[in-house]
């Protein structure tokens, strides 16, 4: 009986409730963007929901959990949630009241730790991400940058750097050894060029070529007077 | 998309005021400093290094002269085209890409009326044909002598401003991709702007019924209208489109950031990147073999040293030289050489080159030449052109640049701010101006100072010969009188 009348004063009457959320400056304004979110991912386009009650449910289920993580305090529950304001948008206002006095508030930095500190499991509960699941006036902890051992820039750059490198001394080495060589076979060949040069009859050679036209022997009026 | 600050609530000032494609160029991958006099600030490795290996392949290339430079030439010249097909099948499909097209073939008269366009295209056409920086030249001097250079001059020709209106086909696709992309954005950044405001469900607002909601909202709401009224856009496609933009800005960022809209952006971009190296390095052979063709030519280098030396040491000259322009300043030097060092004197060689053939060597020499070339002479087209017109042309142009340089008043270049997070107008401080006075002089002047060096010494010789005539006729009443 008298755990049954506890537990009636606890919870709070609803119109208390929703005076203290919609005068209170501890709340926090609450923007949800679901058709933005599940639209642009076509791959999870069968899990889209509909915001409803349900929903409501598992939001406030959410933010206790949150107080509960920050503060420590297991004493969080579902009633210490109280929303006001819901709007189709889905937008609303909700605040924390504190689980042992329902008629006070907890303040709003505390909220706002909380908050931060369990962004991320509560976007993933929803599904949603910074940008679609607004608190507005609690700004988001963006990801630490990824930082590589070796930047994979540098690994490119060294493969590509070997294989010129490696085609250059191979072009060097190849050209290197054909000129030593050419020059062994020239301090050879030079005896046996002569030998050759006076065996070949010279008409052959002469009728092989025809002969170059040299311009400068032709008289020619259409050239210039310069 | 942007790096996080310090303590991680938000994305970097820089990165947010301007896109996040201009932070990483002008940040990451320039490490752009604020204006041209700020000097010092070290290299950046990643530019030195990309130098260097751009420079190491080149001597890959060069290596063995005209012979691996031939070989190359197949791959650098064919792949772009490849690439631009490819783009063009791909560019075709994007949504709003049709939009682009028919901007780009719908003529706007009052730009057309205005002589700065026609200018603009002749600049545009002589630049791109590469005349005047001795690389044709030096190419076709490794021709065969009876080589059909008819033909192949008209193939260049057509070629050439085919492949300008191909690739701006590819391009304005790609642009009409883009723009119609920032007009929708712009849409639903202002349907968003609506609901939150208003509090309406998630889809009743969207691109399509957005203006006729405004109307609605601003009759219905006048106060909590007017108090989000700066924050609502004007969003207009013909706006989007008609922002052009050219050079750097084209090929890093407005490409960049049409990449990353596309699905499969990785490979867009290292088919565009490696397309843009190709392009680069086929320019860079046909200069680098322009230097060292008259070098390899004289006998007083190559009897020292080896031609694959030589082509060593020039190749390690210019990346030495180069080295200069990855400091932060150093895109702002690199502008000042892109803009000053070849325009104006490309067109005073090419005009010179082409009076000095006709006038001065003699238009009829010249089509004997040709005739003893080719088997037949050139007809009356060419030597109208070469005559008349093409020296008229270029002769305009370089006047009008002179003219629009003097009446420019102080040269002036865009700076990277990064408060505001975009380029603002500066003026270039003296020493900057001298060293655009110092480029236009310098090329402008070879061929000057060269002829008067010519002069000079045939001066010489001439006065050296009659002095030697002056002797002989002295001697000859001696010989006469004692016969």
């Amino acid at each position: 009986m008298l755990a049954s009348l506890l537990l009636v004063a606890l919870m709070l009457p609803p119109v208390l409730a929703q005076e203290l959320c919609k005068e209170s400056k501890d709340g926090f304004k609450v923007r949800l963007s679901i058709k933005q979110a599940l639209d642009q991912e076509a791959v999870v386009r069968f899990s889209q929901y509909e915001w409803n009650e349900s929903e409501m449910f598992l939001f406030r289920s959410a933010l206790a959990f949150a107080m509960r993580r920050k503060t420590g305090n297991d004493t969080f529950r579902i009633e210490n949630i109280l929303v006001c304001n819901s709007t189709k948008r889905v937008s609303f206002v909700f605040v924390v009241t504190k689980p042992e006095d329902p008629t006070q508030l907890i303040p709003r930095d505390q909220v706002k730790a909380a908050l931060r500190q369990s962004k991320h499991r509560i976007n993933s509960a929803f599904l949603l991400s910074d940008q679609t699941l607004e608190f507005l006036g609690v700004p988001p902890t963006l990801a630490a940058p990824v930082s590589y051992g070796t930047p994979p820039w540098l690994i490119v750059f060294g493969v590509v750097m070997g294989i010129v490198s490696v085609a250059i001394l191979a072009l060097l080495m190849s050209t290197v050894s054909r000129r030593r060589q050419a020059k062994e076979n020239s301090a050879g060949l030079a005896e046996e060029e002569e030998i050759v040069k006076e065996s070949r009859t010279s008409l052959a050679t002469l009728e092989a070529t025809n002969g170059t036209y040299n311009q400068t022997f032709s008289i020619d009026d259409r050239l210039t007077k310069l | 998309m942007c790096p996080p600050n310090g303590n991680r609530t938000g994305a970097l000032e820089e990165c947010e005021v301007a896109s996040p494609t201009q932070y990483f160029f002008y940040r990451e991958t320039l490490n752009i400093s604020s204006s041209i006099e700020s000097s010092g600030g070290g290299i950046h490795m990643g530019q030195a290094l990309c130098l260097l290996l751009a420079w190491i392949i080149v001597y890959l290339c060069i290596i063995r002269g005209v012979k691996s430079t031939g070989v190359v030439v197949y791959f650098t010249a064919t792949f772009p085209y490849v690439v631009l097909i490819i783009y063009l099948i791909r560019g075709a499909t994007l949504h709003g890409a049709w939009n682009g097209v028919k901007y780009m073939f719908t003529p706007k008269l009052e730009q057309l009326l205005t002589p700065q366009t026609w200018i603009n295209a002749a600049t545009q056409i002589f630049f791109s044909l590469g005349l005047g920086f001795g690389s044709l030249v030096a190419f076709s001097s490794y021709n065969h002598h009876h080589n059909d250079f008819e033909k192949q001059a008209l193939a260049v020709s057509l070629i050439n401003s085919g492949t300008s209106v191909f690739a701006s086909i590819v391009t304005f696709a790609i642009y009409g991709f883009k723009a119609t992309n920032n007009y929708e954005s712009c849409l639903q950044r202002n349907c968003l702007q609506l609901i939150n405001t208003f509090d309406l469900a998630e889809g009743s607002i969207d691109a399509h019924n957005v203006t006729e909601w405004i109307r609605h909202l601003n009759i219905t709401h006048p106060d909590a209208f007017n108090s989000i009224s700066e924050k609502i856009e004007h969003c207009s496609l013909e706006g989007e489109l008609d922002t052009a933009v050219e050079g750097a800005g084209l090929a890093f960022i407005l490409y960049s950031e049409a990449i990353r809209m596309m699905p499969l952006s990785q490979l867009w971009s290292v088919l565009y990147f490696t397309m843009l190296l190709l392009l680069g390095m086929g320019s860079m052979l046909g200069n680098v073999t322009a230097i060292i063709t008259p070098l390899t030519d004289t006998p007083l280098l190559t009897n020292i040293l080896s031609s694959e030396t030589i082509n060593g040491l020039v190749c390690l000259l210019c990346l030495l030289l180069g080295l200069g322009f990855t400091s932060p300043s150093g895109n702002y030097w690199f502008t000042i050489f892109n803009e000053y060092a070849a325009t104006l004197s490309l067109l005073f060689i090419v005009f010179i080159e082409i009076v000095s053939v006709c006038y001065i060597y003699g238009l009829k020499r010249f089509e004997k030449d040709v005739e003893d070339m080719l088997g037949h002479r050139p007809n009356w087209y060419w030597r109208l052109m070469w005559a008349v017109i093409s020296p008229l042309l270029l002769f305009s142009l370089f006047v009008f640049y002179i003219y629009s340089y003097i009446q420019g008043g102080v040269p002036t270049y865009q700076a990277w701010d990064k408060e505001l997070g975009r380029s603002i107008v500066k003026q270039y401080p003296a020493f900057g101006q001298a060293v655009i006075a110092l480029l236009l002089l310098s090329s402008l002047s070879c061929i000057p100072v060269s002829a008067l060096i010519t002069f000079c010494r045939r001066r010489r010789k001439q006065q050296g010969v009659q002095e030697e005539q002056l002797e002989c006729p002295r001697e000859k009443p001696t010989r006469a009188t004692r016969s």
